[in-house]
């Protein structure tokens, strides 16, 4: 009890309405629009507008705290830029870039004849060209974790998917298994490690056939299997059941990177063929969807007219009474208006009606404390908001919140209690300010 | 292009799907106690009628006075409504209201609590206590401070007992009839005679007795086999959390096991005989496991607990007060915001230095009062008189 390990709630997956139909390729939109933000910053634009652009073109600049480049995931010309919806729910500045269909490539990109001899310095280099980030949905640029100066033993990669409804990286993982262990092993190299492990979720199957054929024979590659429960797909909870070790803030305390297999495949790209970062798999699915499906996007393309391809909404879908949702269902963010545009993160779009029911008081179950995977107790945080004592709230240790929803999940009042903790997040960082 | 609602993060909730709701759980809670409803009614009722000592009637009438129990704290919680809720209007307003309050539980538990001749009306007075003191007047259902049925159950025993022992006491008709009962629940029997399986037990017909349930006592608290069939559904059920009642009733099996020793009884039938009587697995599971009253993470629950077993004994063991478990309880709920947070700061700094302060003061508290519950209960003080001779020697 004392010094318990995460235990995680098993949630019904939902991942049977996109799993009926294969992935399909929609890789020539007529517009595509690139935020003018990574992360958390704004992005420096390097080309303008009435520019032609090429696929892979560098087109913007992180600067500031881990700076690195964005690129034009078609062809075309730069047509405007413009206001978007991006997946955090505000709107933000972007490109505007009109498809060409010649899809001309950036003359960087060719194939990388002397992949064996490249250096530690020169892999990590190449994902800071690639501008890749984060796939899974956190959007962290991946080369910042290979800078640590911590001994690295293990790379672990994440192919769990613990959201419901998301199937964007089974399907990639199917699709380019080879590319996965590619991308694994230059991971190995570009840290120094000495091995690599491959975590997925036990009702996988087919992710164990796939990928157990191609695991080299020298053993530095295993698979591990996780429970389906949420969220197994913590790194936290990953790394704790594959080392036993727990760390404090960050994985590679205990010599671990951890990444998410999408950006592995990609990745493999990056180092083989000099391929940025410009497609990435999503899933658009949920009960007000008539075709849910998952498809191989370029990033930057609208979600409409996916949604459009999958018949669109069902019939007699009250949008009023439903929800947009861009990412999973249990951390991603509602949208008010159906014009969201594919960014790195965003691995899929759910509409999903509204279900009413009563709403009673909070009878102080403490359900919300038992499933909290980072041992903390809600309805104290809440109190401590709601009295707006901050000391509490530090004592209460709600920093190592991670977000992941189970607390209101499991609420069976239907509160809305991890946005309290979340509310208490911030007026922790206002006060500290 | 379409407009879509708002909301907040997770869009998946269990509360959303079929039979997870707070409703539900309510609604098993009731199913809960339906065992121990027809326990009570078998003993009181169908037994006594079969004994030939009432007649049909009366033999409905255990089952009659719980379900008016349940009924007045209804009715109790629709008059408070209707005289303190402007807004409501039409009688649907207040089926709403009603619905979502859960008015009807703690006068179901009331009623399985007192003897089954108490006069009607102080079980209304005991309502009355139940769900407009102890839970609308705190500002309804989810903010009350003590559990309503246990509060209610405390202000009759201290201030209409003479009503009851006048209308019969913990007896029913044919447990007038019985010799060697002498007017006394069990524990009242402890209060009087030192430890002795003669004196405590063998009036009863012997532990299976005390076990299934057949001696004086409330009307439906006294049978820890039913008990433990409400036990196995409510747990099946994610209603309560099974580790606490098997906690509190291990460990207070164990700490009364100690006193036993210390007082020269090392045979197992005396910690047996503590957790049969005096309504231990009734508290047990239906009210330590009760949400609003008690700590909400699960390190408060435990420590919670353990106060529980350590107070009971104090109360039951040195206090000769037969109703000492359910005092504890009372006390104990005062303390549950206080423990919550504390344990919550423990929990959430994962024993940490942070968390060093707290601990010491939750657990030196719990160290310092067990010793002296269990060393007074088993009046042992002359274990320390070697220690202080040492000490004297310095």
């Amino acid at each position: 009890m004392i010094f318990q390990k995460t235990k995680g709630v098993h949630i019904d997956g939902c991942k049977g309405m996109c799993k009926i139909r294969p992935m399909q390729e929609y890789l020539d939109p007529e517009f595509v629009y690139i935020h003018l933000l990574q992360g958390n910053s704004s992005l420096k634009p390097v080309v303008e507008v009435g520019e032609t652009v090429k696929v892979g073109q560098t087109i913007a600049l992180r600067e500031g705290f881990a700076p690195m480049n964005i690129h034009s995931s078609i062809s075309g010309s730069v047509t405007a830029i413009k206001k978007v919806w991006h997946s955090s729910g505000k709107m933000v500045e972007a490109f505007e870039i009109k498809n060409d269909f010649k899809n001309t490539l950036d003359p960087a990109i060719k194939p990388n004849k002397n992949v064996d001899s490249l250096t530690r310095d020169e892999l990590v280099n190449m994902m800071k060209d690639s501008g890749l980030s984060g796939l899974g949905g956190a959007g962290f640029p991946t080369y910042f974790k290979y800078l640590t100066k911590e001994n690295i033993d293990t790379i672990i990669i994440n192919a769990v998917e613990c959201e419901p409804y998301l199937t964007c990286d089974y399907y990639f993982l199917l699709k380019y298994p080879k590319k996965l262990i590619k991308g694994l092993k230059y991971m190995i190299r570009a840290a120094g490690a000495k091995k690599g492990v491959i975590v997925y979720k036990n009702y996988n199957t087919k992710i164990k056939e796939a990928l157990s054929e191609l695991l080299p024979s020298d053993g530095s590659i295993t698979l591990f299997e996780v429970k389906d429960v949420y969220p197994a797909g913590w790194e936290k909870y990953i790394i704790e059941r594959v080392t036993g070790k727990t760390y404090k803030f960050l994985p590679s305390e205990v010599g671990v990177i951890e990444n998410n297999s999408t950006t592995a495949i990609v990745y493999s790209d990056v180092v083989e063929h000099n391929i940025p970062l410009i497609v990435r798999p999503i899933s658009i699915t949920g009960e007000g969807i008539t075709e849910p499906n998952t498809f191989l996007v370029p990033i930057g393309t609208k979600v409409s007219e996916l949604v459009e391809k999958c018949g669109g909404y069902v019939e007699g879908l009250d949008t009023k009474n439903a929800n947009y949702i861009a990412g999973g269902p249990m951390t991603g963010r509602a949208i008010f208006i159906d014009d969201l545009i594919v960014n790195d993160t965003l691995g899929a779009v759910i509409v999903k009606p509204i279900v009413d029911g009563p709403r009673p008081e909070c009878m102080g179950c403490g359900k919300c404390a038992d499933v909290c995977p980072a041992h903390l107790t809600p309805t104290e945080i809440r109190n401590a908001f709601e009295a707006k004592d901050t000391d509490l709230i530090r004592l209460l240790n709600v920093r190592k919140c991670v977000q992941c929803g189970l607390c209101s999940y499991i609420c069976p009042s239907h509160v809305e209690i991890t946005d309290y903790v979340i509310k208490a997040k911030e007026l922790l960082r206002k006060a500290a300010k | 292009m379409a407009r879509f609602s708002g909301g907040k993060a997770p869009f998946l909730r269990i509360s959303d799907t079929k039979g997870h709701g707070t409703n539900v759980l309510m609604r098993d809670f009731i199913i809960g106690l339906l065992p121990v409803i027809l326990f009570a009614w078998y003993k009181n009722g169908i037994l006594v009628y079969s004994q030939g000592n009432i007649n049909f009637f009366e033999m409905l009438y255990p089952l009659f006075f719980i379900i008016v129990g349940g009924l007045g704290s209804v009715l109790m919680e629709a008059i408070f409504f209707l005289v303190i809720d402007k807004e409501i209007k039409t009688p649907k307003q207040l089926m709403e209201k009603l619905s979502t309050s859960y008015a009807a539980i703690p006068g179901l538990i009331l009623a399985l609590m007192l003897p089954v001749y108490t006069p009607i009306w102080v079980l209304l007075f005991g309502c009355f206590i139940a769900n407009i003191v102890g839970k609308s007047l705190f500002g309804g259902f989810g903010h009350n401070i003590w559990n309503p049925a246990l509060l209610g159950y405390a202000v009759i025993k201290v201030t209409l007992m003479g009503v009851i022992n006048a209308a019969g006491s913990y007896l029913n008709v044919s447990e007038v009839l019985v010799d060697s009962y002498a007017g006394a629940t069990p524990l009242a029997m402890l209060a009087k005679n030192i430890i002795s399986y003669d004196a405590l037990v063998t009036p009863y017909g012997g532990l299976w007795n005390l076990f299934a349930g057949f001696h004086p006592g409330g009307l439906g608290e006294t049978s820890f086999l039913v008990m433990i069939i409400s036990y196995i559904w409510l747990s099946a059920r994610k209603v309560i959390r099974w580790q606490t009642p098997l906690l509190f009733v291990s460990v207070f099996f164990g700490l009364s096991w100690v006193v036993g020793a210390l007082n020269g009884v090392t045979d197992i039938w005396f910690p047996l005989y503590s957790i049969f009587t005096g309504g231990i697995m009734f508290g047990a599971v239906f009210m330590i496991t009760e949400p609003v009253t008690t700590p909400r993470n699960p390190l408060g629950k435990t420590i919670f607990i353990l106060f529980l077993a350590v107070l009971t004994i104090l109360f039951r063991y040195v206090g000769n007060l037969p109703e000492g478990f359910g005092t504890a309880i009372i006390l104990m709920n005062i303390f549950a915001l206080p423990i919550d947070k504390f344990s919550a700061i423990i929990k959430a700094n994962r024993w940490d230095k942070v968390a060093y302060k707290y601990i010491a003061i939750i657990f030196g508290i719990l160290i310092v009062l067990g010793l002296y519950a269990v060393l007074k209960a088993g009046n042992s003080y002359n274990l320390f008189i070697p220690l202080i001779q040492i000490g004297g020697a310095f």
